[in-house]
């Protein structure tokens, strides 16, 4: 090993950091094979005909972080990324609803018959979210620097992050630090009055985490979800054509057109190390491959307690990674149906089904859901974003037909008693149930029924503890402290080994950020 | 009682008294106004039942700030320290228990006996939680600075701070980054897995908040429990001898020997402003006192809505000001008994009865019991802390009997259904005697009398806006530069010449007289500057 390497890097996982890493790898003229164990790249963001003619995006279903700088220098709308925007959100209760459109004037209605407040507060609302997000895009966008280390490259990161926040301005500042610190629960209670309202945009403060609307620090992750970005606009989540599976294609096309190798059905067994070095991996199957450069996209615990021997580790380290926290709280139920569902509160087919459908009706009801979770049970009434793709893309299902996307909050991964496949069902039943008091045609109306729990993400796509963000996007688990302190520059102990993945700054999402900045940091380290 | 003054500081509560002593001992001329016939404030012993004496508010005191124990000589007025050992007691179901205190070697021999791996794991624990308090410590001494544009001299606090940060070492530099947003359950997640022990720390950290140990940032108030503790745990449990009442009452009289002068049974009606400058105050009767400046250890919200028109101020300092977070889910009941709970499976005469006694069986049961209060009810099952100031000091009830103060947790300010009548009053009282009844089976009958405080009491009492004892809420967002409200945490208001010196400031939190200490700097720095 060592000379004659068949790559300058291989990159393990083809998920979507992965295949970016690869492809900017590529695009500086680096020798690159990506290594995916299951039969098709994209990880998380996959899209799978898992039944005859219905194609679900099994995991992640919308696109609202990815970066706009990689879309243009990977060209991936010549690669075959179209993004369909998905511009409202439609909470159904029972007698009534909310639904927020794109017509700004429209929604401005809507939020005004339920309070004329609240319909003056959402704009200016607006307006500060979109400040916040521009505060935070250079913070997202940058490697974070280390403010306990003396290094000159993390004194001068600290240096900008300072005049950063002193050219906000201290109104913005104080904004950002309550946003950093608040619950979202308390946050819209400063700006809104209606239950509804306030309950689903807070839901969007806890998709993913382990945490209640009235849990410090989901303002935050609410900003987290407000930094999407298509072509510039903030706020508009997308859909793939041909669901999210179709982002992962677009980045692993552009890789394989920069001259990638990527190859399926490949499962690494370990990285391979010498001398304190990576040289290599070793397949499974005992196959060995040489590189210089090894990165991994795979979560944090997965590619230090997996990948590697513990021995060629720091202890602390490896007591950090260990302590990482990366427990799952959500789960995924995909459906095939004969016909749209018909809400009771608002029948017809109209386009309150072409956007988001949030099952939060209120605030309670969200918290009493975090409440079961809290203690080992799955909510028996869960809190739910629903989308139903084939209405944005035909293609994802047979003529008249049509697949439905459940994201269903809380499904705590340590259930009591551990996931089973009688528990799953039971899960799916709660989901079908809870959907079904809003449209009671939905049963009769399922031909198919996929459930996803946190084990099943687990075991199927190698998210541990079942985490979608691999890893809880908590305050001690951000920024200079992804994964771990002191190694939050994508960097490892193990010289030559890289990690790209969500568990590294900016986080989770199909963002990409990770998979580009540890590209560039590699190249930065110049070894090849 | 003339009718000019230097200075006039509303409200004898400890903070007030802390900042008043400083004026005065500075050559001010200083009135203390107190609207109860006591001072004190939350820190007051009162015989609520006849023959039994009890702590009102706080039943516990933390460190004072060291400048206060040196410049005060409170010793000589009459102010004596004790710490209890054990300090916290810990009934389990099933006639088990737990005793932790500040011997580790103890404390780990009680531990074993629900986990070895825990007991072995304590004593680096303490080693940890001392580690972060010599930077809390550090962090709590010290005004805010002004962010996010630091002023020269706050470059210089800051970086004083960042060296005592550096001082840890860079490892421990990182934990204490890492731990202070935690919540108890994610910190305690890493340290410990017997519940009675996670109960315990849980049960500390939760205390006058009304979030539960699951919530991002409760970590902190654990170890600031710690960081405001002699002896750097936080199951310390110090107390002046004599009561609470002890620390109002010698730091009265350090404030009077400096010159400052105490008026009791005197309600302030409002601040007196000339050209936007605070020029005075008006009391309840009408008349009028005169001063160079007001220091209010009242509430930010009290102080700057209610005693003073906010007609003055700008609407987005209002605003802010309006959201501060207060949210009491804190009650005292307060029990006479005829004799001493017997704990199962101990007696009635040991050393368990000297701390505090604390029902938390589990982190998840106090979660539970915070559950209530997050949809506006009274825990069923609620997290409580008893002390027995009889026990080891006996003229603190009749002969053979014994006075308990509970805290307990949640009994939310804001309740959902109906409010703090008598009635709601008396069933939290059931449920307190109820709940403790289950460990120690002979309480309930040998209650003879009960006092029961509610959030709604706290407020009407010691004006403590919403119950909260912290007058706000300790979180992260209310915290350090925020705390009031971001952009003026330093002790100042927008009304020239009127200060705040109480919990609401930082540090806010327990009894420590931090924030009197360092409002009467602020004050007097400014002072200097004018003239």
């Amino acid at each position: 090993m060592g000379r004659g390497n068949a790559y300058d890097a291989i990159v393990i996982g083809g998920g979507h950091n992965g295949l970016t890493t690869a492809a900017y790898l590529a695009r500086a003229g680096r020798n690159v094979l990506v290594l995916e164990r299951r039969y098709l790249v994209g990880g998380s963001t996959v899209s799978e005909e898992v039944f005859p003619g219905f194609k679900f995006s099994v995991l992640s279903y919308v696109v609202s972080l990815l970066r706009p700088e990689i879309i243009r220098e990977l060209q991936l709308s010549r690669h075959g990324l179209e993004i369909l925007p998905l511009e409202s959100t439609f909470t159904p209760l029972h007698g009534d609803y909310l639904f927020r459109g794109s017509d700004h004037d429209e929604t401005r209605r809507e939020i005004y018959r339920h309070s004329p407040r609240d319909a003056d507060a959402y704009d200016r609302f607006g307006q500060l979210m979109y400040r916040m997000a521009l505060a935070v895009k250079p913070i997202l966008a940058m490697v974070p620097p280390d403010p306990t280390s003396m290094r000159p490259k993390d004194l001068r990161g600290l240096l900008r992050l300072g005049r950063h926040f002193r050219d906000l301005g201290e109104a913005d500042f104080f904004m950002l630090y309550k946003l950093l610190t608040m619950s979202s629960a308390d946050f819209l209670d400063e700006w809104f009055e209606t239950d509804v309202l306030k309950a689903t945009m807070s839901a969007s403060g806890i998709i993913g985490t382990f945490l209640g609307p009235r849990s410090p620090g989901t303002a935050y992750v609410q900003l987290h979800h407000y930094m999407g970005e298509i072509d510039g606009a903030f706020r508009a989540w997308g859909f793939a054509r041909g669901g999210t599976g179709a982002v992962a294609e677009s980045i692993a096309s552009a890789a394989r057109d920069l001259g990638v190798t990527i190859r399926e059905n490949a499962t690494v067994g370990h990285v391979m190390v010498r001398g304190g070095r990576a040289v290599g991996v070793a397949l499974e199957d005992g196959e060995e491959i040489g590189a210089r450069t090894v990165v991994s996209g795979l979560d944090p615990r997965r590619t230090f307690l997996g990948l590697v021997d513990e021995a060629d580790l720091p202890e602390n380290f490896l007591g950090a990674i260990r302590r990482y926290r990366s427990t799952g709280s959500s789960g995924k139920v995909n459906l095939a149906l004969s016909e749209l569902p018909n809400f009771t509160c608002l029948p017809g087919h109209g386009d309150h089904l072409r956007g988001a459908i949030s099952i939060s009706p209120s605030q309670d009801y969200l918290e009493r859901a975090y409440d079961d979770a809290k203690y080992g049970e799955f909510s028996r009434r869960p809190y739910m974003d629903v989308i139903i793709p084939s209405l944005i893309d035909p293609g994802m299902a047979p003529p008249g037909k049509h697949v439905m996307s459940c994201f269903v909050q809380y499904a705590p991964f340590n259930l009591n008693g551990g996931w089973n496949d009688e528990r799953r069902e039971a899960f799916g039943d709660t989901v079908v149930a809870t959907l079904s008091e809003y449209a009671p045609n939905l049963p009769d109306a399922i031909i198919h029924r996929q459930v996803v729990t946190p084990q099943d993400m687990q075991d199927v796509f190698g998210l541990t503890g079942g985490n979608i963000f691999h890893g809880e996007l908590s305050l001690q688990q951000l920024f200079f402290l992804r994964p771990a302190p002191r190694w939050a520059d994508y960097r490892t102990p193990i010289r030559g080994f890289y990690q790209c993945g969500s568990g590294t700054h900016p986080g989770g999402g199909i963002c990409a950020g990770p998979g580009r900045l540890a590209a560039l940091e590699i190249l930065k380290d110049g070894h090849r | 009682m003339r009718g000019t003054y230097d200075a006039v500081v509303i409200g004898a509560g400890h903070n007030g008294l802390v900042t008043g002593t400083y004026l005065a001992r500075a050559g001010l001329s200083v009135l203390v106004l107190e609207q109860r016939d006591r001072v004190g404030g939350t820190a007051s012993t009162e015989e609520l039942i006849p023959g039994f004496r009890f702590d009102t508010g706080a039943h516990r005191v933390g460190q004072l700030h060291p400048a206060i124990a040196t410049d005060l000589d409170l010793g000589r007025h009459g102010l004596q320290m004790i710490r209890t050992d054990p300090g916290v007691f810990i009934p389990v179901a099933g006639g088990r228990h737990l005793l932790l205190g500040e011997s580790d070697s103890a404390a780990a021999e009680s531990i074993r006996t629900f986990s070895p791996d825990d007991a072995r794991r304590w004593p680096e624990f303490s080693k940890f939680t001392r580690l972060v308090v010599g930077f809390l410590s550090a962090l709590y001494s010290m005004e805010p600075p002004s962010v996010p544009g630091p002023l020269l001299s706050d470059a210089r606090a800051l970086a004083r701070l960042g060296l005592g940060l550096r001082k840890l070492g860079r490892r421990n530099m990182e934990e204490v980054i890492r731990v202070l947003p935690m919540s108890c359950l994610e910190l305690l997640d890493e340290w410990f897995e017997s519940e009675p022990l996670r109960g315990a720390l849980a049960g500390v950290a939760v205390q006058g908040g009304i979030h539960g140990p699951m919530a991002t940032g409760t970590a902190h108030n654990l170890l600031r429990r710690a960081a405001e503790s002699v002896s750097g745990s936080p199951v310390e449990l110090l107390r002046p001898r004599g009561g609470v009442g002890r620390l109002g009452d010698s730091l009265a009289s350090a404030a009077r020997a400096a010159g400052a002068e105490i008026r009791t049974d005197i309600a302030v009606k409002h601040v007196v402003l000339r050209d936007d400058r605070a020029a005075g105050v008006v009391l309840a009767d009408g008349a009028e006192i005169a001063a160079g400046m007001v220091a209010s250890g009242v509430g930010p919200g009290v102080t700057l809505l209610s005693l003073s028109n906010p007609g003055t101020l700008e609407p987005e300092f209002v605003r802010d000001l309006k959201a501060v977070r207060y949210r009491g889910a804190t009650a005292k009941v307060h029990l006479a008994l005829g004799e001493p709970p017997r704990f199962e499976g101990l007696s009635e005469h040991g050393s368990h009865l000297n701390g505090a006694i604390s029902i938390s069986p589990g982190i998840e049961y106090v979660e539970r019991a915070s559950d209530a209060a997050k949809y506006g009810r009274v825990s069923e099952e609620p997290y409580l802390e008893a002390v027995i100031p009889s026990v080891t000091e006996p003229d603190f009830a009749p002969e053979g009997k014994h006075g308990m103060s509970v805290l307990v947790q949640y009994a939310p300010y804001h309740l959902r259904a109906g409010s703090w009548d008598r009635a709601a009053a008396d069933s939290l009282a059931d449920t307190v005697v109820e709940t403790l009844g289950r460990y120690a089976p002979n309480l309930p009958g040998s209650v003879e009398a009960r006092h029961v405080l509610t959030p709604a009491d706290m407020e009407e009492r010691w004006a403590l806006q919403e119950g909260s004892i912290f007058q706000g809420e300790m979180t992260l967002d209310q915290f350090f530069f925020a705390r009031p409200v971001a952009g003026w945490a330093r002790y100042r208001t927008p009304i020239g010449g009127l200060y705040l010196c109480g919990g609401g400031t930082h540090p806010g939190g327990g009894v420590t007289g931090t924030s009197g200490y360092l409002a009467a700097r602020r004050i007097l720095k400014d002072a200097k500057g004018r003239r």
